[in-house]
């Protein structure tokens, strides 16, 4: 049933020109049924050999890339990395969107998850959460030059910036405030700054530690929650773990070392780097993500996408009616829905189905499938263009079909089709972006890495638009190239 | 159809074809024999046209019968179905016919992308797989025959419309075809290029090779065909040697047609 029902998904999804089943298959783990754990019979004895632990990577000082653009840090992740070193077991980080943080947990992405989780009861009901590792309380957050807000209470009808799963938004909203969603804090701090919103509530720690990062920052604290707030591991409900996990807390606490890493990272003031020298760290991380991710993800899409752009497109072009109506279903379905989505169906949706696929992957099936669609009618229109003439003109020197394609149409084609494939390619660049979402460190999420912590947003992203404008010029240029080159047997 | 069928080339019987409710061509039946040029006129929309296309199936008449050799098909067996494609042994009983003759279309329809020498190699090295510097030497004497040997290298675009239809030939005749069809071969060409074409078309003809060709020129006609066929509204209204359907017509639609073209007001 499962498999039916899964192969009819992936069938609406247009996806028959991708072996998904096959790709997906080791990923995949649901013939067994029931809850979809990766870890099966492992589960039984605690926690496996390596631990996943879900964590955001852009909320410091507990998760976050440190200003070099180097590796995984933060309070959150030293202390996992020594749970993990006392209990013995590997620690392996999954970056996650804090909003997709609980859907991935669920999807079984990752079997535990480090990001300042707050206990509630909602919370309690659905996850296994472990015994708190730090205690802080929430801090409301205003601009410098604010009067009107000085309480908790003052929020009413006011906007705050929170991450709409986290619980500051929780204690934002019973204020009556209005909840104005954003990614992570850096952003919600810029928003605030920029006078689009007028407060924000969030991790007395996290606010600390950005004012100690920012002397010139233009926010103030006016006010602490009452509510203590106590942050959890979260593992999935019947996950086994928690008595490791809590003997581990427990252990840590008695022998001083969750002191020593709280005064790692809250102790001291910490020094501020220029924006010249954050953005020479990035540099190379930056080009990095981009050679490694977005210009691969790019390539890879674009050419498998050009082969299901081929075949869609004949297909469409087919006299049987059956063979054509699914070509343009599937162009329509392609062309009717936001590729963000088709995204997450890909990555968040189909693993409830069983199927599970690894987010460069996921990435590349689903921007070749877009493609596919798209070029699908560039592909027909520009095969239609041409005259009937040349059909005929190849079977009456005894071409076939295959044939006349290869040799006669698909040559001409190709050169009406060069300038519509180069924009569609140039948005693909651009699209790989959207990459980030599924856990994809492209060059706009090595951006944001580096931005959280050093709040260098103009100079950070700045940069990642000028890479990605490289990248198109090159693409231009190669574009008129192609163009001059296929040009060369017709008429000036 | 009084002789024996083995010595003719190409039999057409009762061949039908309709677009929708228009039907083109009613009822036609004629004989090739190897060797003759045989030239089809008639007024426009009258079906000579689409009577050329069915003898090598570029369009699928309703039904009659057509052998060029040792191929015969019976078109009433020929059924798309339901705006499908053909079905696979249809479709090769097609090329089977097809793979006899040549064509030689009134707009040329030259490859573009392909240099003269090109067009007329693609068929032999792709399809026949002659190979590649026999067809090129071969392709380069057919060139020279049409009196293109200089602008081998050139792609269409570079050549005049009577160069271009030229070419055409060159690639059809490159196949060894057994007869080369020829549909209005002159007709898109301006008036001084006409007579490249048909002193090429003349040659061959001297040369014994088979030709059907639909036109206008009905002094080619009289000089070279050896067989007239006269069509109006779908039918064979006249036919035999040029002295008598062209030189002297018995039918009143003949004349009518003959006149209007030989005096135009």
């Amino acid at each position: 049933m499962k498999r039916a029902a899964s192969a009819l998904f992936v069938v609406l999804l247009g996806l028959l020109c991708v072996a998904v089943p096959s790709s997906a298959a080791p990923a995949s783990s649901t013939s067994t049924g029931g809850e979809m754990d990766p870890l099966g019979a492992a589960r039984a004895a605690g926690l496996p050999p390596t631990i996943k632990v879900g964590t955001e990577g852009v909320y410091p000082p507990f998760s976050y890339h440190g200003g070099t653009g180097s590796g995984l840090t933060g309070y959150d992740v030293d202390v996992m990395n020594a749970i993990g070193k006392h209990l013995g077991v590997k620690v392996e980080y999954v970056e996650t969107p804090f909003d997709s943080m609980f859907a991935a947990l669920e999807a079984g992405r990752f079997d535990v998850v480090a990001n300042q989780i707050t206990f509630n009861e909602e919370r309690n009901a659905r996850y296994d959460l472990s015994d708190p590792y730090v205690e802080t309380t929430g801090v409301l957050v205003v601009r410098k030059d604010e009067t009107r807000i000085k309480t908790i209470a003052d929020l009413k009808g006011k906007r705050s910036a929170q991450n709409i799963t986290s619980n500051w938004a929780e204690v934002a909203k019973k204020a009556g405030a209005t909840v104005v969603p954003v990614d992570d804090m850096a952003l919600a701090i810029d928003n605030l700054e920029q006078g689009r919103v007028d407060a924000l509530v969030n991790d007395k720690l996290a606010i600390r530690n950005y004012l100690a990062t920012k002397k010139d920052a233009g926010v103030k604290v006016v006010a602490e929650t009452d509510d203590v707030s106590r942050s959890v591991l979260a593992a999935r409900k019947g996950s086994g773990y928690l008595p490791q996990l809590n003997k581990a807390i427990a252990d840590l606490k008695a022998d001083g070392t969750l002191d020593k890493i709280y005064a790692k990272y809250f102790g001291a003031e910490r020094k501020q780097t220029s924006t010249l020298q954050v953005m020479k760290d990035n540099a190379w991380p930056m080009a990095r993500a981009a050679l490694t991710k977005t210009i691969p993800l790019t390539a890879i899409s674009f050419a498998i996408g050009m082969v299901i752009a081929l075949a869609v497109g004949l297909m469409r072009m087919s006299k049987q009616p059956v063979v054509s109506g699914i070509a343009r279903l599937y162009i329509s379905f392609i062309r009717g829905t936001p590729l963000l989505v088709q995204l997450f169906l890909i990555f968040y949706a189909l693993p409830q189905l069983g199927v599970k696929i690894e987010p460069f992957l996921a990435a590349v099936i689903a921007f070749s499938v877009n493609v596919g669609g798209y070029a699908a009618e560039i592909v027909r229109s520009s095969v239609e263009s041409l005259p009937k003439g040349q059909w005929e003109a190849a079977s009456t020197v005894g071409m076939d079909y295959a044939t006349t394609l290869r040799r006669i149409i698909l040559p001409q084609a190709a050169r009406t089709a060069v300038p519509p494939l180069s924009n569609t390619l140039i948005s693909l660049v651009k699209d790989t972006s959207l990459a980030a979402v599924i856990l994809v460190t492209e060059l706009f999420q090595q951006a944001r890495l580096a931005a959280a912590p050093s709040f260098e947003f103009l100079a950070l992203f700045g940069m990642a638009a000028v890479y990605y404008w490289v990248i198109c010029l090159v693409l231009s240029f190669v574009q008129s190239r192609t163009e001059t080159r296929l040009n060369r047997f017709v008429a000036a | 159809m009084s002789t024996s069928p083995s010595t003719h080339l190409v039999e057409v019987e009762h061949l039908r074809k309709s677009f929708g409710d228009n039907v083109v061509i009613e009822d036609v039946s004629f004989t090739v024999d190897p060797g003759t040029v045989t030239c089809v006129i008639g007024p426009s929309g009258s079906g000579k046209t689409t009577l050329l296309r069915a003898l090598n199936a570029l369009e699928v008449p309703d039904k009659g019968i057509v052998r060029i050799g040792d191929t015969t098909v019976d078109f009433a067996g020929i059924n798309p179905g339901a705006r499908g494609r053909l079905p696979r042994a249809q479709r090769a009983e097609l090329m089977a016919l097809r793979r006899h003759s040549g064509m030689v279309f009134q707009a040329h329809h030259l490859f573009p992308h392909k240099t003269a020498l090109e067009n007329v190699t693609e068929g032999p090295v792709v399809v026949q797989h002659e190979p590649g510097a026999e067809a090129t030497e071969r392709a380069r004497r057919l060139l020279d025959k049409v009196g293109l040997a200089d602008h081998a290298d050139k792609y269409p675009f570079q050549l005049s419309g009577g160069q271009q239809q030229r070419v055409g030939i060159a690639r059809a005749l490159a196949m060894r075809p057994d007869l080369v069809l020829f549909d209005e071969p002159t007709s898109a060409l301006d008036p001084e290029l006409v007579g490249d074409v048909l002193g090429v078309m003349k040659a061959l003809a001297g040369e014994g090779l088979t030709m059907v060709v639909v036109t206008h020129e009905l002094r080619f006609a009289q000089q070279v065909a050896d067989q007239v066929l006269f069509i109006d509204g779908g039918l064979i209204v006249e036919q035999g040697p040029p002295q008598d359907v062209i030189a002297n017509p018995q039918h009143p639609r003949t004349k009518t047609f003959l006149q209007r073209l030989l005096e135009p007001i």
